[in-house]
C-alpha cells in the first residue's frame, strides 16, 4: 500500500471544521460579553470598592465566647446531614435499580424513574429546603427531606452508570437459576457495585454537611439559622467565630471522607 | 418413552433480521449426554439458551416433558428453570462473593423469597452446598472469593452451583473453551461422571472434535443455523464433521486460514 | 438425604461477619440517635402545617402562573449569565494554579502540596457560605454571586485540572525531549493538547453545576432568580413558585443534555 501523495492530500483540516471552531470561538466570546454587560458585573467597581472590602474582612475578628451558642446547632446541622444520606441511600436504591436498563422491570417503568430522576436532580439542594420549610414548619425536618430527596437524585446520577456496566454473566447465570429479579440484584448486582457505591455514599455525606450548614439561612435547620441572626444583628465576631468553626468541620469531614474512599477501592 | 426435551420446529431471528436457528426439530431422551458442534455462529448458543428460555424463539416450541417452556412466563418460568443447571464460557461466577455463596445461589429458585433475599439458607441446603462442592474436588475452597481460583476451579464451581439446584437437566455452553486442554478434559470428566451419577440430560457445546467424540452418547451438529448430523459418537466419522464445518479437518492442513 | 456434617467457617469469614453486623448496628443506632435528640416538631404541628399549605400549594403547583414566565425566564437567564461569568473567570484563574498543583509538572510530588492545599482549602468553605459573606462586605446583587461561584468554582477546577495534567500520558514527553525539544516545547506540545479536551469538559460540566448554584445563590441576596423567588416563598404564592420551578427545571435540563453531548464529543 503505497503513502498517500503529499500533493494531494490536503494538509490542513477543511475549511468546513474551521469554520465551526471560529464560530464557537466567537459565540463563546460573545455570550461572555453578553453576560458582563447584563449582569452589570463592573470589575472596576471590585478594583475601587476593594478598600471598603479590606476594611469589611478586618472587622471579622472572630468572637471567640460565641463558641457555646455555636455547638448544639452544629450537632444538629451534622444530624441532618448523617440522616438525610442515610434516608436518600436507601430509598434512592430501589430507584436506581429501576432507571437502569439492566436491572428494570420494563421499558416503561424504566423511563418513569429516569424521569423522575432527572427532575429531581435539576432542582438544587438550597432550593427544596427553601420551599420545604414554610410548609413543614421552621426546624430540622425540612432540611432532613429536602436533602434526602437531594441525596436519592445525586446518588441515582452518580450510580446508574455503575450499575449498568457492571458483568452480565452472573445476571444470565442467576436468570438461568430460576432466580426473580429482586434476588438477582441482591446476589449478582450488590457484591458488584458495594464497594462503588459506598465511596459515592461517603462522597455525598460530604456534599450533604456543607448543604446542611447552609440550608439553616432559609429555616431548615442548624447552624445557618444562627448566622443570619448574627448577621441581622452586625455580630461580626460571632460570624467569623462561626465561620472559623464551620470550615474546621467541613475540612475534617472531607478529609475522614477521603481517606474512608481511598481505604475502599 | 416420551422426550425429555423436545425442540418442535424452533427458528429464532434476532432484531436486526439475523436467522440463528432456522427451523431445529430434536427429541432428547431422558439421561443422554448430547455434544452440539459447530462453528461460531453455527446456532448452537442459541439453541441451548431455548431450552430455558434465556432466547425465545421467534417461532416454534421447545417442551420439557411436555410442558411448553417457551410459553412459560414469571412463576412458572422460573419453577422450570430451577429445574435447569447452566454453566458457562466465562464461568458467570459473581467474583466478589465467596464460592459457598455462588453455589448456594443455585438454590435461590426454591428456597423462601425471603430467606433467599435476606442470604439466611437453610442448614440442609448450606451443607447440600457443600457437598457439591465436595462432588466437584474442592471443598476446600468454600469460604474463598471466586476470582481468587484457577478458571478449572471457577467452572467446578459452576457445575457446583447448577447441582445445587437439584437439577434433571444440565445446559453447558462452551464450557471448556476458556481452559487449557488438560484442564478441559479434566472438567469435562467430571462433567461427564456428575450427569451420570445424577442421571441428567445433558446438552454441551463444544469446539473440539476429539472432545466430542470422546464424551459425546450422541452428537448433533449444527450449520448456519440448521442440524445437518445426528448420530453416535461411532458414527462421526471426519467426513461427518467436514460437512459440519464446512472446510477438510485434515491435520495436514492449515485451518487458520480462510479456507 | 440425611444432612451432612458443615464444615466450619474460618475464622477470618466469622470476624468479617461480626464487623460487618457491628457496623450495621452503629449505623442504626446513630440514627436513632439523631432522631431523638433533635428537635423535630410534633406530629401535630406538622400535621397542622401539612393541612394549612399542602392543599394550596398543590393546587398552586399544578396551576403555573404564566403571568410571571417573563419575569422567571429574564431572571433564569440572568442566572445563566452570572454562570458564564463566573465559571469562566475561575477557569481562567485555575488554569495557572492547577499546573502550580500537580505533581508530575513540579519534579516531585511534594512541591505540589502548597498548591493542593489552598485548592482544598478554597473548595472546602461551601458556596453559599461565601455568596452570604460577599453580599455583607460587597451589598447584594448578581456581583457577590459572581465572585462566591468564581472562587469556589477555581478550587473545584484547580483539583479537577491538577488530575488531568497528573494523568496524562508521559510518552509524548519523552518523545519531544529526543526530538530535541525544551521545557516550554514539551508544555505547549505535549502537555497542552493531551489537557485541553479534558479541561474543556470539566468546565462545561462545573458550568452545569454552577448553573444550579446560581440559581440558588439569590436565596440569600446574590443575584439570579433565587432573590424573586425567595419573595414568592415568603409570601406564600405557590402558583408563582411553581412557574419559576417549572423555568429552572427546564432549563437545567436543556442545558445538561446541550453540555453532556458536546462534553461526550470533546474527550
Amino acid at each position: 500500500m503505497a503513502l498517500p501523495d503529499p500533493n494531494t492530500v490536503p494538509l490542513r483540516p477543511g475549511f468546513a471544521s474551521r469554520l465551526l471552531n471560529w464560530s464557537t470561538w466567537v459565540v463563546l466570546v460573545g455570550l461572555f460579553v453578553v453576560s458582563l454587560q447584563q449582569t452589570g458585573f463592573d470589575v472596576e467597581a471590585l478594583t475601587s470598592g476593594s478598600q471598603d472590602f479590606v476594611r469589611f474582612f478586618r472587622r471579622l475578628v472572630p468572637d471567640w465566647t460565641a463558641l457555646p451558642q455555636i455547638w448544639r446547632p452544629l450537632l444538629e446541622t451534622l444530624q441532618i446531614a448523617y440522616l438525610a444520606t442515610l434516608l436518600g441511600t436507601l430509598l434512592g436504591l430501589p430507584l436506581i435499580f429501576l432507571a437502569s436498563y439492566n436491572t428494570t422491570v420494563n421499558g416503561p417503568v424504566m423511563w418513569v424513574a429516569r424521569s423522575v430522576l432527572t427532575v429531581l436532580r435539576s432542582i438544587p439542594d438550597l432550593l427544596y429546603a427553601a420551599i420545604l420549610a414554610p410548609i413543614l414548619a421552621p426546624g430540622p425536618l425540612p432540611g432532613v427531606v429536602a436533602l434526602t430527596i437531594f441525596t436519592m437524585a445525586v446518588l441515582a446520577k452518580l450510580a446508574s452508570e455503575t450499575v449498568e456496566s457492571i458483568d452480565p454473566g452472573p445476571l444470565e447465570a442467576l436468570r438461568a437459576v430460576g432466580a426473580g429479579r429482586n434476588r438477582v440484584i441482591v446476589y449478582a448486582v450488590l457484591p458488584q457495585i458495594a464497594a462503588t457505591m459506598t465511596s459515592f455514599v461517603l462522597y455525598i455525606f460530604e456534599i450533604n454537611v456543607r448543604a446542611s450548614v447552609v440550608i439553616g439561612y432559609v429555616g431548615a435547620g442548624g447552624v445557618g439559622f444562627l448566622l443570619l441572626r448574627y448577621l441581622n444583628f452586625f455580630d461580626w465576631g460571632g460570624v467569623a467565630a462561626l465561620i472559623v468553626v464551620i470550615f474546621a468541620v467541613v475540612l475534617l469531614i472531607d478529609l475522614l471522607s477521603v481517606w474512608a474512599r481511598s481505604r475502599l477501592i | 418413552m416420551s422426550a425429555h426435551i423436545s425442540f418442535h420446529d424452533v427458528e429464532v431471528t434476532y432484531p436486526g433480521g439475523l436467522k440463528a436457528l432456522k427451523g431445529v426439530t430434536l427429541d432428547v431422551p431422558r439421561g443422554e449426554f448430547v455434544v452440539i458442534v459447530g462453528l461460531s455462529g453455527a446456532g448452537k448458543s442459541t439453541l441451548i439458551r431455548t431450552v430455558n428460555n434465556l432466547v425465545v424463539p421467534s417461532r416454534g416450541d421447545v417442551t420439557i416433558d411436555g410442558a411448553s417452556v417457551t410459553r412459560a412466563q414469571g412463576t412458572a418460568l422460573r419453577q422450570m428453570r430451577s429445574d435447569i443447571g447452566m454453566i458457562f464460557q466465562t464461568f458467570n461466577l459473581v467474583k466478589r462473593s465467596s464460592v459457598l455463596r455462588n453455589v448456594l445461589a443455585g438454590r435461590l429458585g426454591d428456597v423462601h423469597p425471603l430467606r433467599g433475599l435476606l442470604g439466611l439458607f437453610p442448614r440442609a441446603d448450606v451443607a447440600y452446598a457443600h457437598d457439591c462442592l465436595s462432588r466437584v474436588g474442592i471443598p476446600e475452597k468454600a469460604f474463598a472469593r471466586a476470582d481468587a481460583l484457577s478458571g478449572g476451579q471457577q467452572q467446578r464451581v459452576g457445575i457446583a452451583r447448577a447441582l445445587a439446584q437439584k437439577p434433571s437437566i444440565m445446559l453447558a455452553d462452551e464450557p471448556v473453551a476458556s481452559l487449557d486442554p488438560p484442564t478441559s478434559h479434566a472438567v469435562l470428566r467430571d462433567l461427564k461422571r456428575i450427569t451420570r451419577e445424577e442421571a441428567l440430560t445433558t446438552l454441551v457445546n463444544l469446539h473440539f472434535i476429539d472432545m466430542a467424540r470422546e464424551y459425546a452418547d450422541r452428537i448433533i451438529g449444527m450449520r448456519d443455523g440448521l442440524i445437518v448430523f445426528d448420530g453416535s459418537a461411532d458414527q462421526a466419522t471426519d467426513q461427518a464433521f467436514e460437512d459440519i464445518y464446512g472446510r477438510p479437518i485434515d491435520e495436514s492442513k492449515d485451518l487458520r486460514g480462510a479456507s | 438425604m440425611t444432612t451432612a456434617p458443615i464444615p466450619p467457617t474460618p475464622a477470618h469469614v466469622v470476624r468479617t461477619r461480626w464487623l460487618l453486623g457491628i457496623g450495621l448496628v452503629l449505623l442504626l443506632a446513630l440514627a436513632v440517635l439523631a432522631l431523638v435528640t433533635m428537635n423535630l416538631p410534633t406530629w401535630s404541628r406538622v400535621q397542622s402545617g401539612l393541612a394549612r399549605n399542602l392543599v394550596p400549594l398543590l393546587r398552586g403547583f399544578v396551576n403555573p402562573a404564566w403571568h410571571v414566565f417573563e419575569l422567571a425566564s429574564t431572571s433564569m437567564l440572568e442566572t445563566m449569565f452570572m454562570a458564564v461569568i463566573g465559571t469562566t473567570i475561575a477557569g481562567v484563574i485555575a488554569f495557572p494554579l492547577s499546573f502550580l498543583a500537580a505533581g508530575n509538572l513540579l519534579g516531585n510530588a511534594r512541591f505540589a502540596l502548597p498548591g493542593k492545599g489552598l485548592l482544598v482549602g478554597v473548595r472546602t468553605f461551601p458556596e453559599i457560605l461565601l455568596a452570604i459573606i460577599f453580599v455583607a462586605a460587597a451589598g447584594p446583587g448578581p456581583t457577590a454571586g459572581i465572585m462566591a461561584m468564581g472562587i469556589h468554582s477555581i478550587g473545584f477546577l484547580g483539583k479537577i485540572f491538577s488530575d488531568v495534567i497528573e494523568g496524562i500520558d508521559a510518552g509524548p514527553n519523552e518523545a519531544i525531549r529526543a526530538a530535541g525539544g525544551n521545557a516550554l516545547h514539551v508544555f505547549l506540545f505535549s502537555v497542552v493538547p493531551q489537557v485541553l479536551p479534558e479541561f474543556a469538559s470539566s468546565l462545561l460540566y462545573r458550568f452545569e453545576i454552577n448553573l444550579r448554584a446560581a440559581a440558588v445563590l439569590g436565596l440569600v441576596g446574590a443575584g439570579g432568580i433565587g432573590l424573586p423567588l425567595i419573595q414568592r416563598l415568603q409570601f406564600r404564592r405557590w402558583d408563582e413558585v411553581s412557574m419559576f420551578l417549572v423555568v429552572i427545571v427546564t432549563f437545567i435540563i436543556v442545558v445538561d443534555t446541550l453540555s453532556s453531548s458536546v462534553r461526550r464529543r470533546l474527550v
